[in-house]
C-alpha cells in the first residue's frame, strides 16, 4: 500500500490522459468547430502543477516522458509530439517555479502559457510531419477557445492536483508536506 | 561556423531539434506504411482502451441524463417526421425485396459471386477522441478480433465519415474524412450527372475545411443536391456508400478542374455509433 501511494500521481496522470480523450469525445460537438476549436488537456494542468509544486523531484520528468509516449501511441500512433511536449512543459514549469509566488493566480498564468505553447508546438509538429495542412489563422483562432477550456479544467482540478502532488509526491515517500 | 560548433548550448539545441524532426518523420512514415502496429504498441493501446471504457462509463451516465432531456424535446418533431415517412415504408420494402431478388437472379445468370457493392458490416462505438484541436482521429472499440483491417471505410449515420488508419486487437483508430493530412488515403467517388453519365473523382478537403469532390473534369453537369457515392475503385471501400450531396461547384486555383463542395451525409461532428464496412471483394 505504501508503494502504491508513491504511484498515486502517476495513476492520476494516466487517468487524466484517458479522460482527455473521453471528454473530447463527449464534447466534440461543442469544442471542435471546423479548422479551429479548443483542446482538452486535463493532463497538461497536472504536469504544470507538478512542475510548480514538486519542482525538486527528479523522478517527475521520467513520469511525464512515459505519459508522453503513451499519449503519442494511443492518440496519434506515432512518436515525437507529446513525448517531447510533456517533458518540455514540465521542465518550463519547474524552471519558473523558483521565481513565482506560490499562489493560485500565478499558477493559472503558467497553465495558460503552457496550454498556448503546447497548442503551438502541436500545430508546428503536425505541419512538419504533414499530418495537417492548415493556415496559421487556425492556430490564432483556437487560442481563445483553448484558454477557455484551460480555465475550466484548471478551476475544476486545481485543488485535487495540489492535494495529490503535495500529499503523495511521485516516488518520494519521505518528503511529504501538507 | 567554428563559433557555432564551439557554442555548446546552440549545438545541443540544434541536435535536439534534428532528433525530434527525425523521430516525427520516421514514426509518421512507419505508421502510414505498416499494415499493423508492433506487438508492444498493440498491447499498450488495447490496455489504455480498456481503461478508457472504464472511465467512459461514469461520464456517459452524466452526459446520458443531459441527452435524455434533449431527446425528449426532439421526440415530437421526430414523431411527426417519421409518421410522414412510414406511409412510404411498406411500398419501399416491397420494391426493395423485388429488386434484391432480381439482382440475385441476374448475378446467378452472369455467374457473379461478389461484386464491388457487396460488403459486411461491423458495428462499434467511439470510446475516445484525440484531445487536441488539429488531429481528426477517433478510437473505436473494434479491432483485428472483429476482422477490422487498415483502410476500411467507416460510416456513422447515413454516410461515410472516415477510414481505419491503425488496427489493434480490440481497438482501432479512425481518421475522419475531413482530415487535412496530405498523405492520407482518399476515397474514390462517383456521381450521376444530369446527362445520365457517371462523373468520377476523389474526396479531399478544401482550404476552408470543406469536403470536396475533386479531380473532376466536368463537374458542372452535377446539380446541387446530387448524391455522391464511393466508386469502389479505391482499395478497401466498396461501391455505393453515400458520402454526401453536392453543395456548390467552383474551379480549382489552376482553373483546370472543377472543385465540388460536398455536404457530408455522415455524422462527422459528433459520431458515437459507427459502422465499419468490410468489402467482400478482395483488393
Amino acid at each position: 500500500m505504501r508503494i502504491l501511494r508513491e504511484w498515486y500521481v502517476a495513476i492520476a496522470l494516466l487517468v487524466a490522459l484517458v479522460l482527455d480523450g473521453v471528454i473530447a469525445f463527449y464534447a466534440q460537438g461543442i469544442i471542435f468547430k471546423g479548422t479551429y476549436g479548443a483542446s482538452c488537456w486535463f493532463t497538461i494542468i497536472g504536469i504544470v502543477l507538478m512542475g510548480l509544486c514538486d519542482d525538486r523531484n527528479d523522478s517527475n520528468i521520467w513520469l511525464v516522458f512515459g505519459i508522453g509516449i503513451v499519449a503519442d501511441l494511443y492518440y496519434l500512433g506515432f512518436l515525437g509530439v507529446y513525448t517531447v511536449a510533456f517533458p518540455a512543459v514540465y521542465f518550463l514549469a519547474k524552471s519558473v517555479a523558483r521565481f513565482l509566488p506560490e499562489i493560485f493566480w500565478a499558477r493559472l498564468m503558467v497553465s495558460l502559457a503552457a496550454y498556448l505553447l503546447l497548442d503551438a508546438y502541436l500545430f508546428l509538429a503536425y505541419s512538419i510531419a504533414g499530418t495537417i495542412s492548415l493556415p496559421i489563422s487556425s492556430l490564432l483562432m483556437s487560442i481563445l477557445p483553448s484558454w477557455g477550456m484551460c480555465l475550466i479544467i484548471f478551476l475544476i482540478t486545481y485543488s485535487f492536483w495540489i492535494w495529490l502532488i503535495n500529499k503523495y509526491p511521485f516516488l518520494k515517500p519521505e518528503n511529504r508536506f501538507y | 561556423m567554428k563559433n557555432f560548433f564551439k557554442n555548446k548550448k546552440i549545438l545541443a539545441t540544434f541536435i535536439v531539434v534534428i532528433v525530434i524532426l527525425s523521430m516525427l518523420t520516421i514514426s509518421v512514415n512507419l505508421r502510414n506504411r505498416r499494415s499493423a502496429p508492433t506487438f508492444v504498441q498493440k498491447l499498450g493501446n488495447d490496455t489504455i482502451a480498456i481503461v478508457a471504457r472504464v472511465v467512459k462509463w461514469p461520464v456517459s451516465l452524466f452526459t446520458g441524463s443531459i441527452d435524455s432531456v434533449q431527446d425528449l424535446i426532439d421526440t415530437q418533431n421526430e414523431n411527426d417526421h417519421l409518421r410522414k415517412q412510414i406511409d412510404n415504408l411498406a411500398q419501399t420494402k416491397a420494391r426493395n425485396s423485388a429488386l434484391e431478388d432480381e439482382n440475385t437472379q441476374l448475378k446467378q445468370a452472369l455467374k457473379l459471386k461478389s461484386t464491388l457493392s457487396d460488403y459486411n458490416i461491423v458495428n462499434g462505438s467511439v470510446i475516445s477522441r484525440s484531445p487536441d484541436t488539429w488531429s481528426d482521429l477517433l478510437i473505436i472499440n473494434q479491432g483485428a478480433q472483429s476482422g477490422i483491417k487498415k483502410n476500411m471505410a467507416v460510416m456513422s449515420g447515413p454516410g461515410v465519415i472516415g477510414r481505419i488508419v491503425e488496427v489493434n486487437r480490440t481497438s482501432s483508430k479512425v481518421e475522419l474524412i475531413t482530415s487535412t493530412d496530405k498523405s492520407a488515403n482518399r476515397f474514390a467517388v462517383e456521381a450521376d450527372a444530369a446527362d445520365g453519365k457517371k462523373v468520377h473523382g476523389i474526396i479531399s478537403v478544401t482550404s476552408g475545411n470543406e469536403l470536396a469532390f475533386t479531380q473532376v473534369v466536368d463537374g458542372r453537369k452535377l446539380k446541387r443536391g446530387t448524391r455522391v457515392y464511393t466508386s469502389g475503385m479505391g482499395g478497401r471501400s466498396p461501391k455505393g456508400l453515400l458520402v454526401g450531396t453536392v453543395k456548390k461547384t467552383t474551379r480549382d486555383s489552376y482553373g483546370l478542374s472543377d472543385v465540388i463542395e460536398i455536404k457530408p451525409a455522415g455524422n462527422i461532428n459528433s459520431p458515437s455509433i459507427i459502422t465499419v464496412i468490410k468489402r467482400k471483394v478482395a483488393d
